[in-house]
């Protein structure tokens, strides 16, 4: 996939960032719609490869089962887990269809976790 | 009625989602997207599941399920293969090692290869006919399989239809 330096220069930053600021964020992944590792922040023994194509699987059966269902476009997905959780939020990057994955343990905060990406999103679409 | 569940699995472009949509009788459910890959000349990209569904003449169902072909999803092989009634292989025969092809799907499905009937379709054998179906039940005997294997045009229905009669007797053999 073909992105933009100044746009993965970002993306980098943007993982590094979140995975450093935030408490309980063990990996922060940004993964192109068909499964390949973009821009990553990981520690211990995450796979960002691997987290790539998981969230591409994941984000495209949230979108078949949210068309199904008349629900309009899938815009996230959150796996809910006894010692964490996996937030994963669809973005553009360089205009190109991405998302954002985020693995956390249980001390991170959901919500805060979700207005942080929310955040992301908005600048990574910019820039 | 009963259900029965299979599983269409193979190469990249080796027809799953074709082989699916050819006999569901049901709007298929496709996962796919741009594909980014330029190793791959295809546009698109099955990444979940493909499902269709097809009826028997004797009231029976049979819920059809396409694996992502790429080696990165495997962990959706094991995912979908769960509980399947049988599995087929699809090869598409103009890649530049079709039998490599094979011997990465008879490991990444070892597991469920020894109590899962299997069939192995090999597409595009008209334009490409090396291997040939021969070298393919070689490469499987040298491994310690005995499958069905035949050329197939997954475009077809009666050819995908064909796959399922074979994978069905296959089952009724190995009981």
């Amino acid at each position: 996939m073909n992105i933009d330096v100044g746009a993965l220069a970002s993306a980098r930053s943007e993982c590094s960032k979140l995975l450093d600021e935030q408490m309980g964020v063990i990996g922060v992944v940004i993964s192109s719609e068909d499964g390949f590792d973009i821009a990553s922040a990981v520690t211990g023994n995450l796979d960002p490869s691997k987290i790539a194509a998981m969230a591409s699987s994941i984000s495209a059966i949230g979108i078949v089962v949210s068309q199904e269902a008349s629900l309009g476009a899938s815009k996230s997905i959150t796996v809910n887990t006894e010692d964490g959780f996996v937030y994963i939020i669809n973005i553009e990057l360089a205009r190109k269809p991405c998302a954002l994955n985020v693995i956390a343990n249980s001390s991170a905060i959901l919500a805060q976790i979700i207005y942080n990406c929310t955040e992301i999103k908005k600048r990574l679409s910019v820039s | 009625m009963k259900e029965y569940k299979l599983v269409f699995t193979g190469t990249t472009g080796a027809g799953k989602t074709t082989a699916i949509n050819a006999i569901s009788e049901v709007p298929a459910v496709k996962t796919d997207v741009v594909n980014t890959d330029e190793s791959l000349n295809k546009k698109f990209t099955t990444v979940g599941l493909d499902f269709g569904q097809l009826n028997l003449a004797n009231g029976d169902r049979v819920r059809l399920f396409g694996t992502p072909g790429q080696s990165r999803f495997d962990f959706m092989w094991k995912i979908l293969t769960k509980d399947a009634f049988g599995l087929i292989i699809l090869i598409d025969n103009s890649r530049p090692d079709p039998l490599e092809d094979l011997a990465v799907y008879l490991e990444g499905f070892a597991q469920e290869l020894s109590t899962t009937p299997c069939v192995i379709g090999v597409g595009r054998t008209e334009e490409h006919p090396a291997p040939s179906v021969d070298d393919f039940s070689v490469a499987l005997a040298e491994k310690g399989f005995s499958l069905p294997v035949i050329p197939v045009d997954v475009r077809q229905a009666q050819d995908v239809i064909l796959l399922i009669e074979l994978l069905m007797a296959q089952a009724e053999a190995d009981w």
